[in-house]
């Protein structure tokens, strides 16, 4: 196992920058999770560190090579593809060999390793099989054991579980942070579906337009969102964020909405936003620390019921509020209907505060 | 509409255990007097021929006399062929034609493929200009090639001569031992195009996932040519042989024009032999009897065509 570096990595395609200046480093043994919207740039970057694409500028160090002009064998890693390219002529048990042969090791060592790994990824009776005979889910464990037979430096993954029905999918998740238990393998992981990043990852890393936008345990993206691109993507449903301004109201610095209504601060959260750039400040805050009332309280403010979606559990109340759709959830026991006027309370502990002009968290010093 | 209504009233019709051809084509019946005007032309146009062939191959038919005056001699016309010595000829030239020219023809077509396959510049017109050979008249084209063969005049031999290799121009087509060569070398440069084609769109399908998992578990250019790109390959492989196969059995063009079979039968393959003996010496009965032998050859090659195809979407369908 090894640690891999990034450092200022960028890829260009003419004038389009698909990854711009990234830099993070994943530790030996740690699970990091590559998250953004479709097209940020996460499959390209997981090629830059396979040696799949050449790479604009910058260094990828893996294990304590830098292997900038490495050839992708000679690097060390094994990937998992998205539609598991398993080669469709080969029996499952050469697809598992294949990477060995490739490595020219002797016949009864192949068999060795193929047959262990099939017997740690419980597909020993699917060995003369192939792919095309195999479910979804099979066929993805066998592209998972062509990864391990190879006992790589780095495993690198690429969406692996998007072609898996929701039910196979929450299996093979579990299956996969096994493996990395067990195995304690330094593995990159590329996702669009947060869950699968907040649920396995050490450690995430969220991608938006080619940039790096944040890079920490999934507690702490989570908890500290450092712009509003991440508040917004992390977390479901979505953060909701409002936008305001700053004002004084009885000597006091308050949020005011265009509707009217202006927000109190405490002495924490005042300290915050004296330092925006400009009057323009995003309220942010996650539907479960937004307190419903049906009527008004010290500290609430006015909205409108926008759609009801009791889900079992809980229901998630949308509501208007200063041209924002706020989320909030509520007991399934509290009846509201849509359009009925209700209060919300936000929790000053809890909420966030964005810089309107520059979208980035605003923090007390 | 009326179809449906066909079909509806079948399965309406059909009571388990009361089936048979002609009930299901009697429950059938609208669906099958739609295409009756079809079945109607194709059996005039393609089955009456084939019979009359048929029927023809058991007839002596006397060159110079009215076909009606032919008389019935059985197998005669089969013995007569078998056992001729210039049909051991005209067919071994036919496999060494046919063989010779498809085998070249798909190595030739494929290896352009993937010399095509990779970017450069320069890469759309080069496949222009090699696509050009299929495209023109094989009738010009052999015209074109009879000149640059030709003993006197010819671009070849005045190469040749020029560069001090040879005294005289070689006499390509003129020559019992080098003739039926050089008519295979048109051909293929005649219908290679034709492979490449096939072969350049298969290319396009092969998974690009697949040759960059292949390129991460270590296999080099060769190795990923031949685990990933052959295999996916194999149909358009198989297809593209057996197309070429049928088209070269049949071919015509080229050797009539150029040689028409000379010197001596040195180049004479079925098709012109059985065009030269019905329409050069009328000697239709035993030309039929050829045409008949060739038709079930063909007719097998026809077979594992279609066996090819549909295996290929049986794969699809099961993938
Ligand atoms: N070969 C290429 N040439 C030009 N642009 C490319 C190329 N490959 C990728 N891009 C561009 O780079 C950007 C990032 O692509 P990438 O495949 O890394 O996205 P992604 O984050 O993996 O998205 P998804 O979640 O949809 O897989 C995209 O805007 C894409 O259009
Ligand atoms: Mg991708």
């Amino acid at each position: 196992m090894a640690h891999v570096v990034l450092k200022d990595l960028v890829k260009t395609y003419g004038n389009f920058k698909a990854v711009n200046d990234v830099s993070l480093t994943v530790n030996d043994g740690e699970f990091v999770a590559l998250v953004g919207p479709s097209g940020c740039g996460k499959t390209t970057t997981l090629n830059l560190v396979a040696g799949l694409t050449p790479i604009t500028s910058g260094d990828i160090v893996i294990g304590d090579r830098v292997v900038n002009d490495l050839d992708p064998k000679d690097r060390d890693i094994a990937m998992v593809f998205q539609n598991y390219a398993l080669y469709p002529q080969k029996s499952v048990y050469m697809n598992l060999a294949f990477p060995l042969q490739m490595r020219k090791l002797p016949r009864d060592e192949i068999d060795k390793k193929v047959k262990e790994a099939a017997r740690v990824l419980d597909m020993t009776h699917l060995l003369e099989r192939k792919p095309r005979e195999l479910s979804g889910g099979q066929q993805q464990r066998v592209a998972l054991g062509r990864a391990l037979v190879r006992d790589p430096a780095v495993f690198l993954m690429d969406e692996p579980l998007s072609n898996l029905d929701a039910k196979l999918r929450v299996q093979m998740r579990s299956e996969i942070k096994r493996f990395h238990q067990d195995l304690k393998a330094t593995i990159i992981y590329v996702t669009h579906d947060q869950l699968e990043a907040v649920t396995m990852a050490d450690k995430m890393a969220v991608m938006n337009g080619g940039f790096l936008q944040q890079y920490d345990s999934p507690a702490q993206v989570f908890a500290h969102p450092v712009n509003m691109f991440v508040a917004s993507f992390i977390g479901s449903p979505a953060m909701s964020l409002i936008p305001l301004e700053i004002s004084t109201a009885n000597g006091g610095t308050v949020l005011t909405s265009a509707e009217g209504w202006s927000l109190g601060l405490s002495p924490r959260n005042v300290q915050k936003v004296t330092k925006a750039t400009t009057k323009k400040v995003v309220l942010g805050a996650r539907h479960s620390t937004i307190k419903l009332h049906k009527s008004a309280v010290p500290g609430s403010i006015p909205a409108k019921v926008y759609t009801v979606e009791p889900t079992g559990d809980v229901t998630f109340v949308q509501a208007f509020l200063s041209g924002a759709i706020v989320n909030v959830s509520v007991p399934p026991n509290i009846a509201v209907t849509p359009d009925e006027r209700i209060w919300l309370e936000f929790d000053q502990e809890r909420m966030h505060l964005f810089d309107g002009e520059t979208e980035m968290a605003l923090e007390a010093s | 509409m009326t179809i449906v209504t066909g079909k509806a009233e079948a399965r309406r019709k059909l009571q388990p255990g009361r089936s048979g051809v002609l009930r299901n084509i009697w429950a059938h019946r609208a669906d099958y007097a739609y295409v009756l005007p079809a079945i109607a032309v194709m059996l005039v146009v393609i089955a009456y021929p084939i019979y009359y062939t048929i029927e023809l191959s058991f007839y002596k038919t006397p060159p110079g006399l009215q076909l009606r005056d032919k008389t019935f001699i059985g197998f005669d016309n089969y013995t007569t062929i078998l056992t001729s010595e210039v049909f051991w000829k005209v067919t071994w030239n036919t496999l060494v034609w046919t063989f010779g020219s498809t085998f070249i023809s798909f190595v030739l077509g494929f290896a352009t493929a993937l010399a095509l396959h990779r970017d450069f510049i320069g890469r759309g017109v080069l496949r222009a200009i090699l696509i050009i050979p299929w495209v023109i008249s094989a009738v010009a084209a052999s015209y074109i090639w009879k000149w640059i063969y030709h003993s006197d005049f010819g671009i070849i031999g005045a190469v040749l001569v020029g560069l001090g290799l040879t005294d005289r121009p070689p006499n390509f087509i003129d020559n019992v031992s080098t003739v039926l060569p050089s008519l295979i070398v048109v051909n293929i440069w005649r219908e290679f195009p034709f492979a490449m084609i096939m072969m350049m769109a298969g290319l396009q399908t092969v998974p690009d996932q697949l040759l960059r998992a292949a390129k991460v578990d270590g296999a080099n250019a060769w190795q990923r040519f031949w685990h990933v790109t052959f295999p996916h390959l194999r149909n358009v492989s198989v297809v593209t042989i057996l197309l070429l196969a049928v088209a070269n059995f049949n071919s015509f063009i080229i050797p009539w024009i150029m040689t028409a079979g000379g010197p001596s039968n040195a180049s004479h393959i079925w098709i012109t032999h059985i065009y030269e003996l019905a329409f050069g010496r009328q000697r239709w009965g035993v030309a039929s009897a050829y045409s008949v032998l060739l038709f079930l050859i063909l007719m097998t090659l026809g077979y594992f065509y279609v066996r090819a195809l549909s295996g290929n979407e049986r794969k699809e369908g099961g993938a």
